[in-house]
Formats: structure tokens, C-alpha cells, sequence
């Protein structure tokens, strides 16, 4: 069965958590549709069609609302307490010749055979996301960095990585991406528990103790 | 001793109450896999520290352990054989507050199934039900 590219949204009258927990139940999701200084508009999408749209790495999509067609990229969600499913989405309109600002996923390629593991490091991945400015119908669905040519003490920034053609880099080019640096040795239940104080230090007890110093002092005077 | 606060404003705590899920550290930040708490209880320090002696014995200096939770609460008992009344007790251990999706181990620099065991071990330590996830790169 050919799946059709188009999602149908509805537009939701009520807003508030009590309808939009009502639409969850009907296996819909609520969103919300942004962009191009027209009035938002709360929608809800199929939860399905959605969820599997977003699987296979699409952002860009044409939604319906009503009889208008608009193109809108997905520009934020929200997940439940668990991380499991997807409670909210926040769609933008764009066109598909303007340039937008987005945030796209880096992907580690190697990082378990890189260079500085084999020497006793590990590879550390300080950020997993880079903002980037492209065309709508450009946006990357992760941008690939090969880590296996990283050693021990060497690190990865945010300019050292290639972008695709058309793509250009928003986040701060010094933005540090991936280290790789030597473990630490575990420390023993005996070395934690020397590092830690026997009992904390009371805040309240210690200004108390200051004010009956002060007194005792002006009662010598 | 096991981990406590080095300052702490007040010795003694109430017992408080711990409604709902978490809204915060609930999902993976630090590390790509972690072990995310699916009831509400009081994880005290020395349940923490052999989670983290299970996982770094097991990791054999491969990987980094992250902790993301830390007993900030006192919680006091009375001694053996003493009448009640009198005064609350002493504190007598440290406690974290945990509440359902609170990500309470995460694990990186080693392979999926390598954290999986690792985080296997660490959940027989705690006194709740837990699940293995991995950091959401997507959006």
C-alpha cells in the first residue's frame, strides 16, 4: 500500500490539558502551527501517521488543515514523564526556498574502535545537537562525524566537522563536540567515604553560635 | 560514611510527600544509555554506592559511570529500646527522593550491550523497578 505523503490535521477548538489529554485518547496528538505572522493555530495529527513520518527521519511536511495545504517542518516536540511517547508537537510553516534555522542531531560513527580507545580512552560527546541555517527541503536527518581517527587528548569542534553542501553552521564554530581523554581509576567505597564529611556542616546552627559569640563579647565591653 | 551534603541549612527533615512523575532529569543528558527509576521511592546513599561499585567493578575502567542522583535528605530513627516521646531521633542515613522517569545511572563511552549488563547490575541494587534507555538524538 502506497502511504500518502500528505498528514490531515484537525483544528482543535478547546485548548487546555483536559481536551488536549481528550485528544490523546482518540490515538491524536496535539500540535500547534507557527510561522509566517499568521495566527497560530492549534491542531491535532493522526498519532500513527505522525509517529512513523517522524521514524523514518522526515521533518519536512505537507499538512492539511481544512482545504489549505501548507508545507511546515517540525520544530520542537514533547514527550511524556517516560520519554515514550509524544504528547505535543510544534509545527512551523516554511517555503521551500527560504532558509531556516534548525537543530539537527550529530551522529558518532566509530566511537567504540576510535583510535584513543584502543590506548585506553574513552570518547566523550560533549554535544549531540548543531544548530544549522538550510533550505527546508535540505535538512540533513543527522549530520555524520567519523570519531575514528581521534587519540587520547585530542578533541573534536564544532568548525572541524563537514557540513553538507548548502548547509551552513549556526552554533559557535568553538562549541566543543567530542574528547577523548584516559579514565580515571574507580575510586573504592573506602575513598568515597573519606572524601565525605562525617556529619554536614548545620548553616543555622553556625549563625548561631556566631550571634552568641557577638553577644558574649559586648557583655565583656 | 557514604555520600551526604557537606552543608546542609537544617539536621533534621519532615517525611514530606512525593506526588507525581518526574518533570526533570528524565531522560539521558550525560552518557548514551541510562537506568530510569519506573516507581517513586527513598534510594538512600548506600543503595547509591553499591550501584556504583556494581557498575565500575563490572566496566573494568571502560566507560564512564555518571550519577545523576544524590541523597540530599536526613532521615532520622529513634535508638533500640527507648520509650517514645522525648524529641525527634538522630539522623541515621541519607536519602535521595526519587520519583517515576527520574534517570538515576547513566553509562558512555562503551558499546549498547555492554551498558546493558553493566545497568542490569546496578538495577538488582535499587529497591525499585527500573528500565534501560538510551539518549533520544532526534528530536
Amino acid at each position: 500500500m502506497e502511504k500518502t505523503l500528505l498528514l490531515k490535521a484537525e483544528i482543535r477548538e478547546h485548548a487546555g490539558s483536559k481536551h488536549a489529554a481528550k485528544v490523546r485518547k482518540e490515538g491524536r496528538i496535539p500540535a500547534i502551527v507557527y510561522g509566517h505572522k499568521e495566527k497560530p493555530v492549534a491542531i491535532s495529527l493522526d498519532a500513527r501517521n505522525f509517529v512513523e513520518r517522524l521514524h523514518s527521519g522526515q521533518r519536512l511536511m505537507d499538512v492539511q488543515i481544512g482545504k489549505k495545504k501548507e508545507k511546515m517542518i517540525v520544530k520542537d516536540l514533547q514527550y511524556d514523564y517516560l520519554g515514550k511517547d509524544i504528547i505535543h508537537a510544534d509545527l512551523m510553516r516554511v517555503s521551500v526556498t527560504e532558509m531556516i534555522k534548525v537543530t539537527v542531531p550529530i551522529e558518532l560513527k566509530g566511537a567504540v574502535t576510535a583510535k584513543g580507545t584502543h590506548e585506553g580512552g574513552i570518547i566523550e560527546e560533549h554535544a549531540d545537537r548543531l544548530e544549522i541555517e538550510c533550505k527546508a527541503t535540505d535538512i540533513p536527518e543527522t549530520i555524520a562525524v567519523s570519531v575514528k581517527e581521534i587519540g587520547v587528548g585530542d578533541a573534536l569542534h564544532a568548525s572541524d566537522i563537514a557540513l553538507p553542501d548548502g548547509v551552513k553552521l549556526l552554533s559557535s564554530p568553538e562549541m566543543l563536540v567530542v574528547t577523548c581523554h584516559l579514565v580515571a581509576a574507580a575510586k573504592t567505597t573506602e575513598q568515597v567515604e573519606d572524601e565525605m564529611p562525617i556529619a554536614p556542616e548545620v548553616i543555622s546552627e553556625a549563625k548561631e553560635a556566631e550571634g552568641e559569640e557577638k553577644e558574649a563579647s559586648e557583655g565583656k565591653k | 560514611m557514604a555520600m551526604m551534603p557537606k552543608r546542609v541549612k537544617y539536621r533534621k527533615s519532615q517525611r514530606g510527600k512525593m506526588k507525581g512523575n518526574a518533570s526533570r532529569s528524565n531522560f539521558v543528558a550525560f552518557g548514551e544509555y541510562g537506568l530510569q527509576a519506573l516507581e517513586t521511592s527513598w534510594i538512600t546513599a548506600r543503595n547509591i554506592e553499591a550501584g556504583r561499585v556494581a557498575a565500575t567493578h563490572f566496566l573494568h575502567r571502560e566507560g564512564k559511570v555518571y550519577i545523576r542522583i544524590f541523597p540530599h535528605k536526613p532521615v532520622s530513627s529513634k535508638p533500640l529500646e527507648t520509650r517514645m516521646g522525648k524529641g525527634k531521633g538522630e539522623p541515621e542515613f541519607w536519602v535521595a527522593r526519587v520519583r517515576p522517569g527520574q534517570v538515576c545511572f547513566e553509562i558512555g563511552g562503551v558499546s549498547e550491550d555492554v551498558a546493558k549488563q553493566a545497568l542490569v547490575r546496578v538495577a538488582h541494587k535499587m529497591p525499585i523497578r527500573c528500565r534501560f534507555v538510551k539518549r533520544r538524538h532526534s528530536l
